[in-house]
Protein backbone atom coordinates (compact mmCIF):
# COMPACT_ATOMS: atom_id res chain seq x y z
CA UNK A 1 0.00 0.00 0.00
CA UNK A 2 2.81 2.53 0.95
CA UNK A 3 4.68 1.85 -2.07
CA UNK A 4 1.57 2.53 -4.24
CA UNK A 5 1.28 5.72 -2.97
CA UNK A 6 4.72 6.84 -3.36
CA UNK A 7 4.68 5.83 -6.99
CA UNK A 8 1.03 7.92 -7.20
CA UNK A 9 3.01 10.24 -5.84
CA UNK A 10 5.96 9.84 -8.32
CA UNK A 11 4.02 10.34 -11.07
CA UNK A 12 1.89 13.40 -10.04
CA UNK A 13 5.60 15.07 -9.27
CA UNK A 14 6.48 14.32 -12.42
CA UNK A 15 3.52 15.40 -14.54
CA UNK A 16 3.98 19.02 -12.22
CA UNK A 17 7.53 19.13 -12.85
CA UNK A 18 7.40 18.48 -16.69
CA UNK A 19 4.28 20.36 -17.06
CA UNK A 20 5.76 23.68 -15.37
CA UNK A 21 9.76 22.96 -16.41
CA UNK A 22 11.40 26.07 -18.18
CA UNK A 23 12.46 26.08 -21.44
CA UNK A 24 15.54 24.32 -21.92
CA UNK A 25 16.45 25.40 -25.11
CA UNK A 26 16.10 29.48 -24.89
CA UNK A 27 15.80 31.32 -28.58
CA UNK A 28 19.07 33.03 -29.11
CA UNK A 29 18.44 37.09 -28.17
CA UNK A 30 17.76 39.07 -31.78
CA UNK A 31 21.02 41.47 -31.53
CA UNK A 32 24.04 41.59 -29.88
CA UNK A 33 23.38 42.97 -25.91
CA UNK A 34 19.62 42.11 -26.10
CA UNK A 35 18.08 40.69 -23.06
CA UNK A 36 14.40 40.53 -22.69
CA UNK A 37 14.48 39.73 -18.59
CA UNK A 38 12.30 42.55 -17.39
CA UNK A 39 12.87 44.20 -14.26
CA UNK A 40 9.79 44.70 -11.97
CA UNK A 41 8.73 48.44 -11.65
CA UNK A 42 8.10 49.38 -8.18
CA UNK A 43 5.22 51.68 -7.99
CA UNK A 44 4.83 53.45 -4.77
CA UNK A 45 1.63 55.67 -3.70
CA UNK A 46 -0.16 56.22 -0.16
CA UNK A 47 -2.32 53.49 1.44
CA UNK A 48 -5.22 56.44 1.14
CA UNK A 49 -5.25 55.94 -2.56
CA UNK A 50 -7.22 53.64 -4.04
CA UNK A 51 -5.57 50.41 -5.59
CA UNK A 52 -4.45 51.37 -9.44
CA UNK A 53 -6.43 50.24 -12.36
CA UNK A 54 -3.77 47.80 -14.10
CA UNK A 55 -3.31 46.43 -17.27
CA UNK A 56 -2.86 42.47 -16.59
CA UNK A 57 -1.16 42.22 -19.94
CA UNK A 58 1.01 45.36 -19.20
CA UNK A 59 2.60 45.36 -15.78
CA UNK A 60 4.99 47.93 -15.00
CA UNK A 61 9.39 47.38 -15.39
CA UNK A 62 11.86 49.74 -15.12
CA UNK A 63 12.76 48.97 -19.27
CA UNK A 64 8.85 49.61 -19.84
CA UNK A 65 8.93 52.78 -18.05
CA UNK A 66 12.09 54.25 -19.00
CA UNK A 67 10.76 53.56 -22.56
CA UNK A 68 7.53 54.78 -22.23
CA UNK A 69 9.33 58.41 -20.61
CA UNK A 70 11.36 58.55 -23.86
CA UNK A 71 8.03 57.96 -26.27
CA UNK A 72 6.55 60.84 -24.56
CA UNK A 73 8.95 63.14 -24.96
CA UNK A 74 9.71 62.03 -28.64
CA UNK A 75 8.41 64.08 -32.06
CA UNK A 76 9.06 60.57 -33.98
CA UNK A 77 5.95 59.67 -32.60
CA UNK A 78 4.44 62.38 -35.08
CA UNK A 79 4.61 61.45 -38.47
CA UNK A 80 6.22 64.63 -39.55
CA UNK A 81 8.29 64.70 -36.03
CA UNK A 82 6.07 67.73 -35.23
CA UNK A 83 5.12 66.69 -31.81
CA UNK A 84 5.39 65.01 -29.00
CA UNK A 85 3.14 64.18 -25.69
CA UNK A 86 5.26 66.57 -24.02
CA UNK A 87 4.11 69.36 -26.14
CA UNK A 88 0.77 69.77 -24.94
CA UNK A 89 1.42 67.78 -21.66
CA UNK A 90 4.27 69.78 -20.04
CA UNK A 91 5.56 69.05 -16.87
CA UNK A 92 5.81 72.27 -15.14
CA UNK A 93 1.99 72.94 -15.91
CA UNK A 94 0.92 69.37 -13.86
CA UNK A 95 1.24 67.82 -17.60
CA UNK A 96 -0.70 70.20 -19.11
CA UNK A 97 -0.23 72.91 -21.88
CA UNK A 98 -2.35 76.15 -20.94
CA UNK A 99 -5.27 75.18 -23.28
CA UNK A 100 -8.25 73.13 -22.17
CA UNK A 101 -6.32 69.63 -22.66
CA UNK A 102 -6.79 67.48 -19.46
CA UNK A 103 -3.34 66.69 -17.50
CA UNK A 104 -1.32 63.80 -17.21
CA UNK A 105 -1.74 63.70 -13.55
CA UNK A 106 -3.37 60.87 -11.64
CA UNK A 107 -4.79 58.84 -14.94
CA UNK A 108 -3.87 55.19 -13.93
CA UNK A 109 -7.26 55.56 -11.16
CA UNK A 110 -8.86 56.42 -14.40
CA UNK A 111 -11.95 54.18 -16.81
CA UNK A 112 -12.71 56.83 -18.35
CA UNK A 113 -10.83 59.30 -20.58
CA UNK A 114 -10.62 62.78 -22.47
CA UNK A 115 -13.82 65.54 -21.56
CA UNK A 116 -16.45 63.73 -23.24
CA UNK A 117 -15.35 60.06 -22.52
CA UNK A 118 -14.72 59.31 -25.94
CA UNK A 119 -12.32 56.37 -24.28
CA UNK A 120 -13.45 54.12 -22.19
CA UNK A 121 -11.11 51.50 -20.55
CA UNK A 122 -7.83 51.62 -19.77
CA UNK A 123 -4.78 53.86 -20.02
CA UNK A 124 -3.53 51.29 -22.58
CA UNK A 125 -6.80 52.36 -24.37
CA UNK A 126 -6.81 56.04 -24.53
CA UNK A 127 -2.76 56.18 -25.32
CA UNK A 128 -3.48 53.53 -28.21
CA UNK A 129 -5.89 56.06 -29.20
CA UNK A 130 -4.03 59.01 -29.12
CA UNK A 131 -0.91 56.99 -30.95
CA UNK A 132 -3.07 55.78 -34.03
CA UNK A 133 -5.61 58.12 -34.49
CA UNK A 134 -4.51 61.43 -32.98
CA UNK A 135 -0.38 61.11 -33.61
CA UNK A 136 -1.42 58.76 -37.26
CA UNK A 137 2.09 57.30 -35.48
CA UNK A 138 4.14 55.80 -38.57
CA UNK A 139 5.66 52.43 -36.67
CA UNK A 140 8.09 51.76 -39.37
CA UNK A 141 10.34 54.87 -38.18
CA UNK A 142 10.58 52.92 -34.44
CA UNK A 143 11.02 49.48 -36.40
CA UNK A 144 13.94 50.96 -38.37
CA UNK A 145 15.55 53.78 -35.40
CA UNK A 146 19.34 53.21 -34.38
CA UNK A 147 18.17 52.39 -30.68
CA UNK A 148 14.63 51.63 -30.19
CA UNK A 149 13.96 48.18 -31.58
CA UNK A 150 16.74 47.22 -28.73
CA UNK A 151 14.65 48.80 -25.72
CA UNK A 152 11.50 47.55 -27.19
CA UNK A 153 12.95 44.21 -26.99
CA UNK A 154 14.28 44.78 -23.56
CA UNK A 155 10.94 45.55 -22.68
CA UNK A 156 8.54 43.93 -23.82
CA UNK A 157 10.27 41.33 -25.77
CA UNK A 158 9.20 41.63 -29.20
CA UNK A 159 10.75 41.96 -32.68
CA UNK A 160 8.49 43.92 -34.41
CA UNK A 161 7.35 47.05 -32.71
CA UNK A 162 3.85 47.97 -33.54
CA UNK A 163 1.38 50.30 -31.88
CA UNK A 164 0.29 48.07 -29.32
CA UNK A 165 3.81 48.32 -27.84
CA UNK A 166 3.75 51.88 -28.26
CA UNK A 167 0.81 52.23 -26.25
CA UNK A 168 1.63 49.83 -23.33
CA UNK A 169 5.07 51.84 -23.09
CA UNK A 170 3.44 55.33 -22.74
CA UNK A 171 1.12 54.06 -20.64
CA UNK A 172 3.28 52.63 -18.05
CA UNK A 173 5.38 55.97 -18.08
CA UNK A 174 1.82 57.77 -17.22
CA UNK A 175 0.80 55.44 -14.57
CA UNK A 176 3.69 56.34 -12.76
CA UNK A 177 2.98 60.29 -12.95
CA UNK A 178 1.74 59.97 -9.59
CA UNK A 179 0.88 64.07 -7.32
CA UNK A 180 0.31 62.89 -3.60
CA UNK A 181 2.42 65.69 -2.31
CA UNK A 182 0.60 69.35 -1.99
CA UNK A 183 0.31 71.10 1.59
CA UNK A 184 -3.12 69.56 1.65
CA UNK A 185 -1.65 65.90 1.63
CA UNK A 186 1.39 66.64 4.17
CA UNK A 187 -1.32 67.88 6.92
CA UNK A 188 -3.16 65.05 6.55
CA UNK A 189 -0.15 63.01 6.96
CA UNK A 190 0.44 64.46 10.16
CA UNK A 191 4.12 63.76 9.63
CA UNK A 192 5.34 67.13 7.78
CA UNK A 193 4.52 69.31 11.10
CA UNK A 194 2.82 71.95 8.33
CA UNK A 195 -0.63 73.46 9.27
CA UNK A 196 -3.35 75.22 7.62
CA UNK A 197 -3.36 79.00 7.81
CA UNK A 198 -6.92 80.31 9.25
CA UNK A 199 -7.87 81.35 5.61
CA UNK A 200 -7.04 77.76 4.34
CA UNK A 201 -9.04 76.33 7.01
CA UNK A 202 -11.89 78.36 6.06
CA UNK A 203 -11.48 77.42 2.31
CA UNK A 204 -11.54 73.52 3.67
CA UNK A 205 -14.17 74.06 5.38
CA UNK A 206 -16.57 75.60 2.20
CA UNK A 207 -15.09 72.86 -0.37
CA UNK A 208 -15.64 69.73 1.85
CA UNK A 209 -19.56 71.05 3.14
CA UNK A 210 -22.78 71.78 1.75
CA UNK A 211 -21.94 75.37 1.42
CA UNK A 212 -19.30 75.05 -1.13
CA UNK A 213 -20.25 71.52 -2.01
CA UNK A 214 -17.16 70.94 -4.61
CA UNK A 215 -16.29 67.63 -2.64
CA UNK A 216 -19.69 65.77 -4.39
CA UNK A 217 -17.48 66.13 -7.84
CA UNK A 218 -14.31 67.39 -6.52
CA UNK A 219 -14.12 65.05 -3.11
CA UNK A 220 -11.52 62.19 -2.17
CA UNK A 221 -8.35 61.63 -2.40
CA UNK A 222 -7.91 62.04 -6.22
CA UNK A 223 -10.50 65.37 -6.46
CA UNK A 224 -12.70 64.03 -8.74
CA UNK A 225 -15.00 61.71 -8.78
CA UNK A 226 -13.85 60.64 -12.64
CA UNK A 227 -17.75 60.85 -13.43
CA UNK A 228 -19.30 63.36 -16.05
CA UNK A 229 -21.30 66.09 -14.85
CA UNK A 230 -23.40 69.18 -16.07
CA UNK A 231 -21.79 71.76 -13.78
CA UNK A 232 -24.41 74.70 -15.33
CA UNK A 233 -21.99 76.53 -17.74
CA UNK A 234 -24.94 76.86 -20.40
CA UNK A 235 -28.41 76.86 -21.09
CA UNK A 236 -27.68 75.69 -24.54
CA UNK A 237 -24.39 74.44 -24.79
CA UNK A 238 -22.40 74.59 -27.65
CA UNK A 239 -20.70 71.24 -27.60
CA UNK A 240 -23.22 67.89 -26.27
CA UNK A 241 -20.42 66.32 -23.77
CA UNK A 242 -20.68 62.95 -22.98
CA UNK A 243 -24.05 62.80 -25.11
CA UNK A 244 -21.72 63.37 -28.39
CA UNK A 245 -20.37 59.71 -27.32
CA UNK A 246 -23.80 57.67 -25.63
CA UNK A 247 -26.14 59.45 -27.51
CA UNK A 248 -28.38 60.16 -24.77
CA UNK A 249 -29.68 63.54 -24.34
CA UNK A 250 -29.98 63.16 -20.85
CA UNK A 251 -26.14 63.30 -21.27
CA UNK A 252 -25.99 66.79 -23.12
CA UNK A 253 -23.72 68.84 -21.31
CA UNK A 254 -22.11 66.94 -19.32
CA UNK A 255 -18.11 66.48 -19.23
CA UNK A 256 -15.70 64.71 -17.35
CA UNK A 257 -15.01 66.22 -13.66
CA UNK A 258 -11.20 67.27 -13.55
CA UNK A 259 -8.86 66.57 -10.36
CA UNK A 260 -8.32 69.88 -8.85
CA UNK A 261 -4.65 68.76 -7.81
CA UNK A 262 -2.44 70.91 -9.15
CA UNK A 263 -5.51 73.18 -10.38
CA UNK A 264 -3.31 76.63 -10.28
CA UNK A 265 -1.03 75.30 -12.48
CA UNK A 266 -3.70 73.77 -15.41
CA UNK A 267 -5.35 76.81 -16.54
CA UNK A 268 -7.73 77.70 -18.13
CA UNK A 269 -10.24 76.14 -16.81
CA UNK A 270 -13.50 74.19 -18.08
CA UNK A 271 -13.98 71.63 -21.18
CA UNK A 272 -13.51 74.92 -23.50
CA UNK A 273 -11.00 76.73 -21.41
CA UNK A 274 -13.50 79.68 -21.24
CA UNK A 275 -12.10 80.86 -17.62
CA UNK A 276 -8.15 82.25 -17.73
CA UNK A 277 -8.30 82.15 -13.59
CA UNK A 278 -9.47 79.95 -10.49
CA UNK A 279 -10.78 83.85 -9.67
CA UNK A 280 -13.28 83.40 -12.49
CA UNK A 281 -14.06 79.53 -11.77
CA UNK A 282 -14.89 81.23 -8.35
CA UNK A 283 -17.04 83.59 -9.49
CA UNK A 284 -18.82 81.38 -11.51
CA UNK A 285 -19.62 79.05 -8.90
CA UNK A 286 -20.72 81.81 -6.93
CA UNK A 287 -22.91 83.60 -9.65
CA UNK A 288 -22.44 82.67 -12.62
CA UNK A 289 -24.50 79.32 -12.78
CA UNK A 290 -26.89 78.68 -15.60
CA UNK A 291 -30.19 76.52 -15.40
CA UNK A 292 -30.76 74.05 -17.74
CA UNK A 293 -32.65 70.53 -18.04
CA UNK A 294 -29.68 68.03 -17.68
CA UNK A 295 -27.84 70.32 -15.09
CA UNK A 296 -26.64 67.78 -12.16
CA UNK A 297 -28.89 67.72 -9.58
CA UNK A 298 -25.81 68.53 -7.36
CA UNK A 299 -25.99 72.22 -8.17
CA UNK A 300 -28.68 72.70 -5.54
CA UNK A 301 -28.57 76.29 -5.68
CA UNK A 302 -28.25 76.89 -9.24
CA UNK A 303 -31.28 78.38 -9.31
CA UNK A 304 -30.03 81.65 -7.03
CA UNK A 305 -27.29 81.71 -9.32
CA UNK A 306 -24.56 79.57 -7.49
CA UNK A 307 -23.42 79.67 -3.61
CA UNK A 308 -23.16 83.37 -3.64
CA UNK A 309 -19.77 83.34 -1.11
CA UNK A 310 -18.84 86.61 0.24
CA UNK A 311 -15.26 88.20 -1.47
CA UNK A 312 -13.83 87.20 1.98
CA UNK A 313 -15.03 83.33 1.33
CA UNK A 314 -13.73 82.71 -2.26
CA UNK A 315 -10.25 84.09 -1.06
CA UNK A 316 -10.32 81.76 1.69
CA UNK A 317 -11.45 79.23 -1.20
CA UNK A 318 -8.37 79.86 -3.37
CA UNK A 319 -6.38 79.78 -0.63
CA UNK A 320 -7.19 76.23 -0.22
CA UNK A 321 -7.36 75.46 -3.66
CA UNK A 322 -3.46 76.58 -4.01
CA UNK A 323 -2.85 73.98 -1.50
CA UNK A 324 -3.60 71.22 -4.04
CA UNK A 325 0.02 72.59 -5.52
CA UNK A 326 2.45 69.28 -5.81
CA UNK A 327 5.96 71.21 -6.55
CA UNK A 328 7.55 67.84 -6.05
CA UNK A 329 5.56 66.69 -8.73
CA UNK A 330 6.52 69.61 -10.92
CA UNK A 331 9.79 69.22 -10.57
CA UNK A 332 10.75 65.42 -10.10
CA UNK A 333 13.41 64.85 -12.31
CA UNK A 334 11.97 61.28 -13.10
CA UNK A 335 9.20 62.97 -14.71
CA UNK A 336 11.52 65.34 -16.87
CA UNK A 337 12.58 64.71 -20.89
CA UNK A 338 15.08 61.96 -20.91
CA UNK A 339 17.12 63.82 -24.11
CA UNK B 1 -2.28 -5.44 -15.71
CA UNK B 2 0.47 -4.80 -13.67
CA UNK B 3 -0.41 -0.78 -13.43
CA UNK B 4 -4.40 -1.71 -12.95
CA UNK B 5 -3.61 -3.71 -9.79
CA UNK B 6 -1.48 -0.51 -8.63
CA UNK B 7 -3.94 1.92 -9.09
CA UNK B 8 -7.34 -0.06 -8.02
CA UNK B 9 -6.95 0.13 -4.20
CA UNK B 10 -6.03 3.79 -4.26
CA UNK B 11 -8.79 4.83 -6.37
CA UNK B 12 -11.25 2.67 -4.32
CA UNK B 13 -10.03 4.77 -1.22
CA UNK B 14 -10.37 8.09 -2.65
CA UNK B 15 -13.31 7.09 -3.69
CA UNK B 16 -15.09 6.34 -0.49
CA UNK B 17 -13.39 9.74 0.90
CA UNK B 18 -16.03 11.35 -1.36
CA UNK B 19 -18.72 9.34 -1.01
CA UNK B 20 -18.56 10.21 2.29
CA UNK B 21 -17.45 13.55 2.89
CA UNK B 22 -20.43 14.71 0.66
CA UNK B 23 -23.38 13.43 2.24
CA UNK B 24 -27.20 14.99 1.75
CA UNK B 25 -27.36 16.15 5.19
CA UNK B 26 -24.49 18.88 4.46
CA UNK B 27 -26.71 20.44 1.32
CA UNK B 28 -25.64 23.78 0.74
CA UNK B 29 -27.97 26.36 -1.77
CA UNK B 30 -28.29 30.03 -2.78
CA UNK B 31 -30.12 33.05 -1.92
CA UNK B 32 -29.71 36.32 -4.48
CA UNK B 33 -31.55 39.30 -3.37
CA UNK B 34 -32.43 41.47 -6.03
CA UNK B 35 -32.73 45.54 -5.06
CA UNK B 36 -35.27 46.67 -6.90
CA UNK B 37 -36.90 50.44 -6.65
CA UNK B 38 -40.16 51.88 -7.19
CA UNK B 39 -42.32 55.05 -6.76
CA UNK B 40 -45.79 54.16 -5.00
CA UNK B 41 -45.85 50.90 -6.11
CA UNK B 42 -44.23 51.42 -9.92
CA UNK B 43 -40.97 50.77 -11.04
CA UNK B 44 -38.82 53.87 -10.93
CA UNK B 45 -38.46 55.92 -14.00
CA UNK B 46 -35.10 58.03 -14.45
CA UNK B 47 -35.43 61.78 -14.82
CA UNK B 48 -39.31 61.68 -15.88
CA UNK B 49 -40.82 64.62 -13.56
CA UNK B 50 -43.94 63.57 -12.62
CA UNK B 51 -44.15 61.91 -8.95
CA UNK B 52 -46.05 63.99 -6.81
CA UNK B 53 -44.55 64.21 -2.76
CA UNK B 54 -47.21 64.83 -0.05
CA UNK B 55 -45.08 68.52 0.17
CA UNK B 56 -47.26 69.11 -3.01
CA UNK B 57 -43.92 68.99 -5.33
CA UNK B 58 -43.93 67.32 -8.56
CA UNK B 59 -40.33 65.18 -8.64
CA UNK B 60 -38.16 63.03 -10.57
CA UNK B 61 -35.50 60.53 -9.50
CA UNK B 62 -31.68 61.14 -11.16
CA UNK B 63 -29.86 59.56 -9.56
CA UNK B 64 -29.17 57.12 -6.70
CA UNK B 65 -26.79 55.39 -4.40
CA UNK B 66 -26.89 53.69 -1.05
CA UNK B 67 -25.16 50.68 0.76
CA UNK B 68 -26.46 47.34 2.43
CA UNK B 69 -24.34 45.80 5.55
CA UNK B 70 -25.11 43.10 7.93
CA UNK B 71 -27.32 41.15 5.60
CA UNK B 72 -28.25 38.13 7.63
CA UNK B 73 -30.95 35.16 6.62
CA UNK B 74 -32.96 34.28 9.41
CA UNK B 75 -34.22 30.21 9.76
CA UNK B 76 -37.29 29.07 11.82
CA UNK B 77 -35.28 27.29 14.74
CA UNK B 78 -33.14 30.42 15.61
CA UNK B 79 -30.28 30.23 13.47
CA UNK B 80 -28.72 32.31 10.70
CA UNK B 81 -26.33 33.10 7.76
CA UNK B 82 -24.70 35.73 7.62
CA UNK B 83 -23.26 37.66 4.40
CA UNK B 84 -20.11 39.07 5.20
CA UNK B 85 -19.71 42.32 2.50
CA UNK B 86 -20.99 45.56 2.45
CA UNK B 87 -22.76 46.12 -0.84
CA UNK B 88 -23.13 49.57 -2.94
CA UNK B 89 -26.27 49.72 -5.30
CA UNK B 90 -26.19 52.36 -7.94
CA UNK B 91 -29.13 52.51 -9.94
CA UNK B 92 -27.01 52.86 -13.00
CA UNK B 93 -24.81 50.41 -12.75
CA UNK B 94 -26.71 47.00 -13.69
CA UNK B 95 -23.70 44.90 -11.98
CA UNK B 96 -24.79 46.06 -8.67
CA UNK B 97 -28.19 45.18 -8.93
CA UNK B 98 -28.11 41.21 -7.32
CA UNK B 99 -26.26 40.55 -3.67
CA UNK B 100 -25.72 36.63 -3.91
CA UNK B 101 -25.28 34.75 -1.45
CA UNK B 102 -23.98 31.05 -1.90
CA UNK B 103 -22.97 28.33 0.22
CA UNK B 104 -25.97 29.22 2.31
CA UNK B 105 -26.38 25.77 4.65
CA UNK B 106 -30.02 24.04 4.10
CA UNK B 107 -32.59 25.11 6.22
CA UNK B 108 -35.92 26.67 6.66
CA UNK B 109 -35.66 30.80 6.59
CA UNK B 110 -38.19 32.72 7.58
CA UNK B 111 -36.71 36.74 7.47
CA UNK B 112 -34.08 38.87 6.23
CA UNK B 113 -32.39 41.76 8.15
CA UNK B 114 -29.64 44.41 6.97
CA UNK B 115 -28.80 47.72 8.22
CA UNK B 116 -29.17 50.43 5.58
CA UNK B 117 -26.09 52.61 5.40
CA UNK B 118 -23.39 51.41 8.06
CA UNK B 119 -23.16 50.97 11.13
CA UNK B 120 -20.48 52.80 13.54
CA UNK B 121 -17.57 49.34 13.07
CA UNK B 122 -18.03 50.48 9.65
CA UNK B 123 -18.48 53.63 9.06
CA UNK B 124 -15.42 55.46 10.03
CA UNK B 125 -12.66 57.10 7.49
CA UNK B 126 -11.22 54.11 5.67
CA UNK B 127 -13.60 51.70 7.34
CA UNK B 128 -14.23 50.30 3.47
CA UNK B 129 -12.29 49.32 0.37
CA UNK B 130 -10.31 52.10 -1.27
CA UNK B 131 -12.11 51.62 -4.75
CA UNK B 132 -13.11 54.34 -6.48
CA UNK B 133 -16.58 53.85 -5.81
CA UNK B 134 -16.36 54.30 -1.75
CA UNK B 135 -14.59 57.08 -2.05
CA UNK B 136 -16.97 58.76 -4.38
CA UNK B 137 -19.07 57.51 -1.41
CA UNK B 138 -17.06 59.72 1.67
CA UNK B 139 -18.59 61.72 3.76
CA UNK B 140 -15.95 64.22 3.70
CA UNK B 141 -17.26 66.70 6.28
CA UNK B 142 -15.20 68.14 8.74
CA UNK B 143 -15.40 66.61 11.94
CA UNK B 144 -17.57 63.77 10.76
CA UNK B 145 -16.13 60.74 9.49
CA UNK B 146 -17.23 57.24 7.22
CA UNK B 147 -19.40 57.53 4.05
CA UNK B 148 -22.82 58.35 2.59
CA UNK B 149 -25.47 55.66 3.74
CA UNK B 150 -27.83 56.80 0.69
CA UNK B 151 -27.08 59.60 -1.94
CA UNK B 152 -31.36 60.65 -3.32
CA UNK B 153 -31.17 62.68 -6.26
CA UNK B 154 -33.48 64.50 -8.80
CA UNK B 155 -35.21 67.44 -9.86
CA UNK B 156 -38.58 68.50 -8.46
CA UNK B 157 -41.27 71.44 -9.46
CA UNK B 158 -41.49 73.40 -7.05
CA UNK B 159 -45.38 73.69 -5.80
CA UNK B 160 -45.59 73.72 -9.69
CA UNK B 161 -44.43 76.80 -10.64
CA UNK B 162 -42.48 75.89 -13.09
CA UNK B 163 -39.45 76.64 -11.39
CA UNK B 164 -37.35 73.57 -11.71
CA UNK B 165 -34.86 72.51 -8.94
CA UNK B 166 -32.83 69.95 -7.72
CA UNK B 167 -32.92 68.07 -4.60
CA UNK B 168 -30.21 66.06 -2.36
CA UNK B 169 -31.36 63.36 0.01
CA UNK B 170 -27.76 62.49 0.86
CA UNK B 171 -28.21 60.50 4.12
CA UNK B 172 -25.59 59.52 6.81
CA UNK B 173 -24.25 60.06 10.20
CA UNK B 174 -23.18 63.30 11.41
CA UNK B 175 -22.60 65.15 14.50
CA UNK B 176 -21.98 62.11 16.55
CA UNK B 177 -25.67 61.01 15.69
CA UNK B 178 -24.77 57.43 13.67
CA UNK B 179 -28.95 57.36 11.65
CA UNK B 180 -28.76 53.69 10.03
CA UNK B 181 -31.56 51.71 9.99
CA UNK B 182 -31.49 48.15 10.63
CA UNK B 183 -34.22 46.78 8.87
CA UNK B 184 -35.95 43.03 9.54
CA UNK B 185 -38.50 41.84 7.00
CA UNK B 186 -40.40 38.24 7.44
CA UNK B 187 -41.52 36.02 4.32
CA UNK B 188 -42.73 33.14 3.73
CA UNK B 189 -40.81 30.02 4.65
CA UNK B 190 -38.41 29.34 2.37
CA UNK B 191 -37.00 25.44 2.40
CA UNK B 192 -33.12 25.70 0.55
CA UNK B 193 -32.98 22.37 -0.03
CA UNK B 194 -29.69 22.80 -2.21
CA UNK B 195 -31.34 24.85 -4.40
CA UNK B 196 -31.61 28.89 -5.45
CA UNK B 197 -34.14 31.20 -4.50
CA UNK B 198 -34.51 35.08 -5.79
CA UNK B 199 -35.66 37.48 -2.89
CA UNK B 200 -37.08 40.97 -4.49
CA UNK B 201 -36.02 43.17 -1.89
CA UNK B 202 -37.49 46.37 -3.01
CA UNK B 203 -37.53 49.55 -2.19
CA UNK B 204 -40.04 52.28 -2.71
CA UNK B 205 -38.48 55.73 -3.33
CA UNK B 206 -41.66 57.93 -2.05
CA UNK B 207 -41.83 56.32 1.22
CA UNK B 208 -38.82 58.55 2.20
CA UNK B 209 -40.18 61.33 1.58
CA UNK B 210 -43.72 60.96 3.50
CA UNK B 211 -44.04 58.39 5.92
CA UNK B 212 -44.68 59.21 8.53
CA UNK B 213 -42.63 62.80 8.14
CA UNK B 214 -43.73 64.95 5.60
CA UNK B 215 -40.29 65.63 3.59
CA UNK B 216 -40.18 68.84 2.19
CA UNK B 217 -37.14 69.72 -0.29
CA UNK B 218 -37.50 73.25 0.11
CA UNK B 219 -36.72 73.06 3.71
CA UNK B 220 -34.25 70.30 3.24
CA UNK B 221 -31.80 71.83 0.31
CA UNK B 222 -28.86 70.71 2.57
CA UNK B 223 -29.00 68.13 5.11
CA UNK B 224 -25.47 66.70 5.05
CA UNK B 225 -25.12 69.02 8.66
CA UNK B 226 -28.60 69.14 9.38
CA UNK B 227 -29.41 66.29 12.18
CA UNK B 228 -32.94 67.26 12.79
CA UNK B 229 -33.65 66.12 9.12
CA UNK B 230 -31.31 63.31 9.11
CA UNK B 231 -33.92 61.93 11.34
CA UNK B 232 -36.43 62.32 9.82
CA UNK B 233 -35.30 60.57 6.90
CA UNK B 234 -34.64 57.89 9.36
CA UNK B 235 -38.16 57.46 11.04
CA UNK B 236 -39.74 57.44 7.34
CA UNK B 237 -36.58 54.85 6.09
CA UNK B 238 -38.78 52.02 8.30
CA UNK B 239 -41.31 51.68 5.81
CA UNK B 240 -39.22 52.34 2.65
CA UNK B 241 -37.71 48.27 2.37
CA UNK B 242 -39.99 45.73 1.08
CA UNK B 243 -40.00 42.17 0.18
CA UNK B 244 -41.99 42.08 -3.21
CA UNK B 245 -41.55 38.02 -4.04
CA UNK B 246 -39.64 35.05 -3.39
CA UNK B 247 -39.41 32.19 -5.81
CA UNK B 248 -37.65 29.56 -6.64
CA UNK B 249 -34.89 30.21 -9.15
Amino acid sequence: MKKELVFLLGIIIFSLSVGCGKDEDPQPEPGPGWTYDPTPFDLVYPDNFPIMILDDDNLLTEEGVSLGRMLYYDKLLHPEGEMACADCHQQTLSFSSGDAVLPHINLGWNRTFLWNGKITGNLEDIMKFEVEEFFETDVSKFNEHDIYPELFYNAFGVENITTSEISKAISQFVRTLNSFDNRFDRIFRTDGGEVFSDSELSGYDIFFTEKGDCFHCHGGVLFTDNLFHNNGLDVNPSENGLSEITGNPLDLGKFKTPTLRNIALTAPYMHDGRYETLEEVIDFYSEGLEVSSTIDPLMKQANRGGIHLTEQEKADLLAFLKMLTDNTFVTNPEFASPF
Amino acid sequence: MKKQRILTPSFFLILLFFIFSCSEDDGYGTFTLQLNHTVEGEPVEIEQLKYSSHAGHTYSVVNLKYYLSNIVLHDKEGGSFSYNNVHLRDIHDPSTEEIVMEDVPDGTFTSLSFTFGLDETINVDGGLENTIENINMEWPIPGDQGYHYMKFEGRYDSLNTGVIRSFNVHTGATMGNQNYINVTIPFPEIALESNSWMIDLNMDLHEWLHNPNVFDFVNNERIMMKQSAQELLKANGATVFSIKSVNEN
